[in-house]
């Protein structure tokens, strides 16, 4: 880690970064004369706090946080509503869904630990009831409605299930990586931001695979991975508008040289999982709350 | 002594007498012969570690869909082609962004894998995998221009998807098991020595000149 690299991002962020403190050559000075490196990690924790207080980038840190628990409870419910739906999900596919409704529920857990670690207030529903552990089978009101209004048959049909399950993860990873950029510059939760998206990547790539093998088809015959910005269901194009890009760093993935040409637009746009902002996907999950 | 190592050894003293930090100490422990490949310091280095992995999973399933594995079905082998031409993708994206700065084709040994055997390639596929999103989820906050930050990002959940996929192949409804996931519900990193070394014992014989490797 170098220290002049993080003071030069926290300046491209935040150009006042200086003022806040007591000027740069200052810093710098009183850092390569009085501190040893081993101890640098705390003295930059004394720094940003010196410099930011509770003010930019710790609330930065708890709205971001605070959004991705959202999102998290959202989930969470939506697996264990349909868990507990017998009929609904067959016994062999069961233990899947049930691997991801646990790995939500840690995640509503680590988050919500996360955000009261910095100080802030973490969401939870509107309505909220909260499930309780000695009766699975209990059903949380009041907040949700996985039928949107009516348009999906979501407890009646597994296909409708998988369809749904399949977005949100899909719309979940993308989520994530919307929200990435917060924690650029602090290490620790910008690798644990990174963590739990890969596990929403491989709840999505499962959902996906299962789908492919109870046969759905047109539109998107779906892989494990994003193809273009193809939907399940056509309703749902929103949640992957953007998806088809082939520009990464201004590099045109698609004029690159494959094994027996130009990579084709299909891995190009597969081999990259693209974000979304926040206004967006609120936009995308609001069907799904009651008012 | 290699002349071009007497200077990256100068390079690396100079550099850690100044402003590098207590990982890059660690590394001088790690000892590097003459023809080892040099890759690099800082951001370039993250890059040239990133595409030494990407070189090797291109291979790899390069190879698996060359021999691919008996019993393997029609969706199976698309599937599988389907990921060798993201890895390709990866590996090529990251070349570019290194330009003149990118180390040369590196050498491939796949020790012990059979990939003929359904077994032996998708555990070894599965493994690699699990390597690769440690390694990335483990460089990402290394890197000092975060615009790279952003395109780690954007591909380490693709791998973890392979990942995903490869394990439910193997073992349905393994594909994020407690083998990979803690009890807060995050996937794995690991440092980017630690992953290229697990790379250069598995998969590699060319030997690198890593000791400026952030980590």
């Amino acid at each position: 880690m170098n220290f002049r690299n993080i003071l030069q991002e926290i300046e491209k962020t935040d150009p006042e970064v200086y003022e806040r403190l007591s000027g740069r050559r200052h810093i710098l000075k009183s850092f390569s004369s009085k501190v040893a490196v081993a101890a640098l990690p705390i003295a930059l924790g004394s720094l940003f706090k010196k410099a930011y207080g509770k003010t930019t980038a710790t609330s930065a840190f708890i709205t971001a946080l605070n959004f991705a628990l959202e999102l998290e409870y959202l989930e969470y419910n939506f697996y264990h509503v349909c868990n507990n739906t017998g009929g609904l999900i067959p016994s062999t596919d069961l233990p899947g869904f049930q691997t991801i409704e646990a790995h939500e529920l840690e995640h509503i857990n680590f988050l919500t630990a996360a955000v009261t670690s910095l100080g802030g207030t973490p969401y939870t529903p509107k309505n909220y009831n909260t499930p309780v552990s000695n009766n699975p089978a209990y059903i949380p009101s009041g907040t949700y409605d996985f039928t949107a209004g009516g348009i999906y048959p979501t407890f009646t049909s597994y296909a409708t299930f998988l369809v749904l399950a399949q977005t949100f993860e899909d719309t979940g990873v993308r989520a994530y990586k919307g929200q990435t950029p917060v924690f650029y510059g602090a290490a620790t939760v910008l690798q644990q931001v990174l963590e739990i998206g890969c596990v929403e990547a491989r709840h999505a790539a499962h959902v996906r695979l299962v789908r492919r093998m109870t046969g759905a088809a047109a539109p998107d015959y779906p892989a494990p991975w994003i193809t273009n910005n193809i939907p399940p269901i056509v309703p749902l194009q929103a949640n992957y508008l953007g998806e088809d890009n082939v520009t990464q760093q201004g590099v045109v993935i698609t004029s690159l040289q494959d094994i027996t040409g130009t990579i084709p637009e299909a891995s190009a746009t597969a081999a990259f999982d693209e974000p979304l902002d926040q206004p967006t996907v609120s936009t995308l999950v609001a069907p799904f709350f009651l008012p | 002594m290699d002349k071009s190592h007497d200077v990256s050894r100068r390079r690396f003293f100079q550099l850690a007498g100044g402003i590098a930090g207590a990982g890059v100490l660690l590394s001088a422990c790690k000892r590097s012969g003459p023809t080892d490949v040099y890759i690099g310091s800082g951001d370039t280095a993250l890059l040239n570690y990133l595409y030494i992995l990407e070189q090797v999973e291109a291979a790899f399933y390069t190879q698996a869909v060359t021999t691919n594995y008996y019993g393997i079905t029609a969706s199976e082998l698309q599937l599988l082609t389907d990921v060798r031409d993201q890895e390709i993708a990866h590996r090529e994206f990251l070349k570019t962004l290194l330009g003149t700065s990118a180390i040369p084709a590196i050498n491939i040994a796949f020790k012990g894998v059979t990939f003929a055997d359904r077994t032996s390639f998708l555990t070894n596929a599965a493994q690699l995998e699990d390597l690769v999103v440690s390694g990335m989820n483990g460089a990402a906050p290394l890197f000092t221009d975060t615009d790279y930050v952003t395109s780690v990002s954007k591909m380490v959940t693709v791998e973890a998807r392979h990942s995903a996929y490869f394990r439910d192949v193997y073992s349905y409804n393994s594909f994020a098991d407690s083998t990979v996931i803690n009890s807060n519900g995050l996937d794995q990193n690991n440092t980017p020595s630690y992953v290229l070394g697990m790379a250069e014992n598995n998969y590699i014989l060319t030997r690198f000149d890593s000791r400026l490797l952030p980590n």
